[in-house]
């Protein structure tokens, strides 16, 4: 893994305020430390991590946990762990999936939407099931276009 | 000798084991939430444990957003044995594909510092995603042999050194592993255990502790890395107690050879609490 740039507090704070402008809400991801790696993936990890522990470990296949991609458009694409993170507080950009689509959701088919809240049409979009926040996609003219990653996906 | 030691190729598991991630849900919410669909019931050795019967407990939404890990019951046991404390620095040397290495984020509260390393890189893979899945933030994942993650120079206060096994305590879940069972293995596996727990001790800080584990039921995997580990580097066996399950102590003499530690170790056979066999010990760097 190879760590492209450790944010500062300014740069996590413009990641907030992306967040902020996408779905309506802060968090605090200044409680965390965060990085860059190659195609600008965030990454989370414990605020307490001494990166000198790199000196010496240099076979590092990871680190924490992968929170979004930030896109050339000033927008990211959540991870399912970043929308979890995010979702408890979102009140725009939010799709609310019926149970049946939900689970076609989880299985990795894009989902017909029950309902939206504050919604911009081809913009990324939490995906909610009754209080879940199950993923993230983007929503296009009637649906939503499926983000979940293969390894995550389950089949009914 | 073990009396009964005939019984593990008779007793059957109906029940599958569930822990519950605390880094994601609170145990009382999840308990409710599959109670809908699932009969439950508590683990008796470990709070956030629950066995569950029948049903497809990998294909749900809790199971989906990593509100849960299925894991087997007796493997909860080894992270419990590592007196965790918020601010330790762990190594887990043999992590993947995980579900320790999680359950020990879970109890430092995603605090302190884990390395989760394993040698096989397919298994990394199953381990990072775990680690994600389970939202685990105190991490890192390091693709070294184990034999020789000493040559980093990293210290650390706690090793989870949970080796590669024969894994005949799986016997209960899978009855052909008696069929496949052969001594050459078991005798190539015990010099690797025993080079691996040689890398563990030169990674650990004075005074800090290793806790050993297989789900292998044989001494030479077990007692003999153990005592192997007491005279070769003057490493002092702790006792452990788990509450709710029955366990027995290691065995002290086989095949001509006595043990030492052997009284102090912990043997989790598979007849006695229905859960596959599994084998603890706790050492102490003097």
């Amino acid at each position: 893994m190879q760590i492209k740039k450790v944010l500062n507090e300014k740069e996590i704070r413009e990641i907030e305020e992306i967040i902020e402008k996408n779905y309506g809400c802060k968090i605090n991801l200044r409680k965390y430390k965060i990085f860059l790696t190659r195609e600008d993936k965030i990454w989370l990890v414990n605020k307490k991590l001494n990166f000198d522990i790199f000196r010496n470990i240099k076979r590092c296949y990871r680190i924490g946990i992968y929170f979004g991609k930030l896109k050339r458009n000033k927008k990211i694409k959540l991870s399912i762990e970043g929308a979890l993170l995010v979702g408890k507080r979102a009140v725009k950009n939010i799709a609310i999936l019926d149970d049946k689509e939900a689970l076609r959701f989880m299985q990795g088919y894009d989902a017909k939407v029950y309902e939206l809240l504050n919604c911009e049409i081809n913009n990324f979009v939490l995906v909610k099931n009754n209080n879940d926040v199950i993923g993230v996609g983007i929503l296009r003219d009637g649906y939503i276009e499926n983000l979940v990653p293969k390894a995550r996906r389950i089949s009914f | 000798m073990v009396r009964d030691a005939d019984k593990i190729f008779e007793v059957e598991q109906e029940w599958k084991s569930i822990r519950v991630n605390t880094i994601k849900i609170d145990r009382e919410k999840l308990y409710e939430r599959l109670c809908r669909n699932f009969e439950i019931r508590e683990i008796p050795w470990y709070e956030n444990g629950f066995f569950v019967k029948e049903g497809e407990i990998s294909k749900t939404v809790e199971y989906y957003l990593g509100y849960y890990h299925i894991q087997e019951a007796s493997s909860m046991l080894p992270p419990l044995a590592m007196q965790l404390e918020k601010n330790d620095n762990v190594l887990d040397l043999c992590a993947a594909p995980g579900s320790k290495t999680t359950q020990m984020a879970m109890m430092m509260e995603n605090n302190g510092l884990i390395i989760a390393n394993d040698v096989n890189i397919k298994r990394i893979r199953a381990l990072a995603h775990n680690i994600q899945k389970s939202g685990v933030i105190n991490c890192i994942i390091t693709n070294y042999n184990g034999i020789h993650f000493w040559r980093t120079g990293y210290k650390a206060n706690k090793i989870l050194l949970d080796v590669p096994c024969t894994a005949s305590g799986k016997i209960i879940k899978n009855k052909k592993i008696a069929e496949k069972w052969n001594f050459n293995r078991v005798i190539r596996m015990s010099k690797l255990q025993k080079k691996l727990i040689e890398s563990a001790y030169k990674c650990l800080m004075e005074d800090g502790i290793i806790v050993y584990s297989t789900c292998s039921l044989e001494p030479e995997e077990n007692e003999e890395v153990i005592d192997f580990a007491i005279r070769k580097f003057g490493m002092e066996a702790e006792e452990i107690k788990f509450k709710g399950i029955k366990t027995r102590k290691g065995i002290r003499r086989w095949n001509g050879k006595d043990y030492e530690g052997a009284e102090k170790a912990v043997r989790i056979w598979p007849q006695d609490n229905l859960t596959e066999g599994f084998f603890i010990c706790r050492l102490r760097k003097c």
